[in-house]
């Protein structure tokens, strides 16, 4: 009798687990649906839109964005949010740009000194939340301040030009079909980042803690070192994302990556992350989310659409991508 | 006179002892740093200049309290402002512009309510997005350009009385109104009892649905008064009105000793925390500091000011369970 119950009961853990990976990959593919429609659709009533030349251009725009949504992304499974990305992009490019154009210091130096205060302003993030236990929203928020803050102390009113030759390439030399480096980079980002979050610890640490934090806590997980280490990965990611809006723009100005924290929690939303559970979502579903929010943008650009009125869709776009968490997955 | 003593400085005022004494050494600083500063005039200028923050700060209590974080009030009255304009423009009646500047207001907090309690719609994604939306139809609306609104509605905001505008009794009878509705009526204790914990709430037979819309549609009406009141100020409607006030709205709320998590809060603690997050920034502003040097030092200053009160509380209630803990050990003793 009971070896029967115990064979009922594993076949019905085992069908779960099946509906379980049958529903994932469902989540995945019809976000790839999504974007497949859209690129369908977008393809037939603009003659432009398929052009290479310009699938190379919305590759090139979500670049920036789309590193900065890795680290979001994140931060946001681990039960976080990170409004400091912005800032934080904004001071790797100012560092970097200032220690090269106006010192003339070698790029490794640059490079090393921008990527330390952005991860120096994660770590401050990190130890915030989880040290001092002032709620994410309000500690990025004031991190955000003083990450701006400093990013303009340096740069006062100037507008840096930054005309090394690796920015340059970064931008222009194609390596992947027609995109060019820093498109590479991003994806290359996108493939290390999401294979970590699956075979790795840390990934498995981090959907623990967004899951359930007192399972997590019990089951000997250090919630402050996980939190910590999220927050200064993200703050690293948005360093790098500096680096590539430097080579995209190749001036460096005041109002740079205002805004971006917002963009970057769209493209992980679209992509499925769900805000309702806790440690549900994918790294590379973030980068399908950054590339509907690029194709959408460059559509109603190429029909000409008033950006102001293409930042009004943007808000319907994310009030469509929580209405679908909210249908797929249920109420919390 | 023991009791009263004692209630004074029971641990649920720590916040709000602690929030004085920053205060006061803010006032301080500002005075050994810039002895001009503080005069009359400064009292009046920071209740013109703060007036739309106060308002705001005063329907978020309610938002947090219900945890129902609104990230929509900056956006939404630059919105609101550009209807005003709008409207004013074309049909050139100034009670036509507000009514539909206010019903704007009104309805994007009643569609951000509904799509919060009945689709169940987390609610600070839905009022991002509200940011995003708003912000960008308030540049349409005229390709970012200010829109004029005449004089009419400036002569009765900026009517001044001893230096004050018509806005300082606005704000008293909104946070006296305020402080009613949140600690005296059946409102405002399931606006508690809704942050405190949801399931129970609705549970007891609390119409939540409805009380969550009505703290939406309490927002929409400040976010109104406060776009009439800025436009007046200034004449005309701008896109950028309101840039960042919900997030200051938040922190206010927040350092007056609220908590974020839900289920506690007054609207007298909001108004300490607008009071200091006031003073705070005109007399960084005052010190005529570049951009950098301000954004640096409010946020340094907001990081030490939630920073020092967490720690505060977390010695109170260390303070609070050893005591705890040795009545109930003597109790133990004297039973055995």
């Amino acid at each position: 009798m009971s070896a029967d119950a115990g064979i009922a009961g594993r076949r019905s853990l085992e069908r779960a687990v099946v509906v379980d990976q049958v529903r994932r990959f469902a989540d995945t593919l019809g976000i790839v649906a999504i974007a497949g429609a859209l690129l369908l659709g977008f393809g037939l009533t603009s003659s432009q839109f398929l052009l290479s030349g310009n699938i190379r251009n919305i590759f090139v725009q979500i670049s920036v964005v789309g590193v900065a949504a890795i680290g979001e992304t994140l931060v946001m499974l681990a039960g976080g949010l990170d409004l400091s990305v912005g800032s934080v992009v904004l001071l790797s490019e100012v560092i970097c740009a200032d220690l090269t154009a106006t010192h003339h210091l070698p790029l490794g130096v640059a490079l090393l000194a921008a990527l330390g205060a952005a991860g120096g302003i994660g770590l401050l993030n990190g130890v915030l939340v989880a040290v001092v236990g002032i709620e994410p929203i309000l500690a990025t928020l004031g991190t955000l301040l003083v990450a701006a803050g400093l990013a303009k102390l340096i740069l006062g009113l100037r507008y840096l030009q930054v005309d090394h030759p690796v920015f340059n390439d970064l931008a222009v030399t194609n390596v992947l079909f027609n995109l060019p480096i820093m498109v590479a980079v991003m994806l290359g980002l996108y493939l290390v980042v999401s294979i970590a979050m699956r075979v790795t610890p840390f990934g498995r640490m981090v959907y623990a803690v967004g899951g359930n934090r007192r399972a997590a806590r019990l089951s000997g997980l250090s919630l402050i070192g996980v939190t910590i280490a999220v927050y200064v990965v993200a703050g690293v990611l948005s360093g790098i994302a500096g680096f590539l809006n430097v080579a995209q723009i190749g001036l460096v100005s005041q109002n740079d990556g205002m805004g971006l924290e917002f963009q970057a929690i769209i493209a992980a939303l679209v992509g499925g992350l769900s805000v309702t559970s806790g440690g549900v979502g994918r790294v590379e579903r973030t980068l399908l989310g950054a590339l509907i929010v690029g194709m959408m943008t460059n559509y109603q650009t190429i029909k000409g659409i008033d950006p102001s009125f293409q930042q009004a869709f943007l808000g319907g776009l994310l009030v469509a991508a929580v209405l679908a968490d909210r249908v797929l997955r249920g109420r919390q | 006179m023991s009791a009263i003593r004692s209630k004074l400085f029971a641990k649920s005022y720590i916040d709000t002892w602690f929030l004085l004494i920053m205060t006061g050494a803010l006032l301080v600083a500002f005075r050994i740093v810039q002895p001009g500063w503080l005069n009359g005039h400064t009292v009046q200028n920071l209740v013109i200049q703060n007036t739309p923050l106060a308002l705001v700060a005063m329907a978020m209590t309610f938002s947090i309290i219900s945890r129902y974080i609104d990230l929509s009030p900056g956006s939404m009255i630059a919105l609101s402002g550009a209807v005003i304009g709008l409207v004013y423009t074309a049909q050139g009646s100034l009670a036509l512009a507000i009514g539909a500047g206010v019903g704007t207001a009104l309805g994007a907090g009643l569609l951000n309510g509904l799509l919060v309690s009945v689709v169940g719609l987390n609610a600070v994604m839905v009022t991002l997005a509200a940011f995003i939306w708003a912000r960008g139809l308030s540049i349409g609306a005229n390709q970012g350009n200010p829109i004029d609104v005449g004089s009419g509605l400036g002569t009765v905001v900026n009517a001044n009385w001893h230096g004050f505008t018509l806005t300082a009794p606005v704000v008293v009878v909104v946070y006296a109104g305020g402080w009613l509705l949140l600690a005296r009526t059946k409102m405002g204790r399931y606006t508690y009892a809704m942050g405190g914990d949801p399931t129970a709430a609705r549970r007891a037979g609390i119409s939540t649905a409805l009380y969550t819309v009505l703290i939406f549609l309490l927002m929409g009406a400040m976010i109104g008064l406060s776009a009439v009141i800025t436009v007046g100020q200034l004449g005309s409607a701008q896109a950028t009105a309101g840039l960042g006030l919900e997030l200051d709205a938040i922190i206010a709320v927040v350092i007056g000793g609220t908590r974020l998590a839900g289920g506690e809060g007054s609207v007298g603690r909001t108004a300490l925390g607008v009071i200091f997050l006031s003073i705070l920034n005109s007399g960084l502003l005052n010190l005529g500091l570049t951009d950098s040097y301000f954004q640096l030092y409010r946020g340094l200053a907001l990081l030490a000011v939630l920073s020092v009160q967490i720690v505060v509380r977390r010695v109170t209630d260390e303070e609070e369970r050893r005591k705890r803990e040795q009545e109930q050990l003597s109790a133990a003793l004297a039973a055995a």
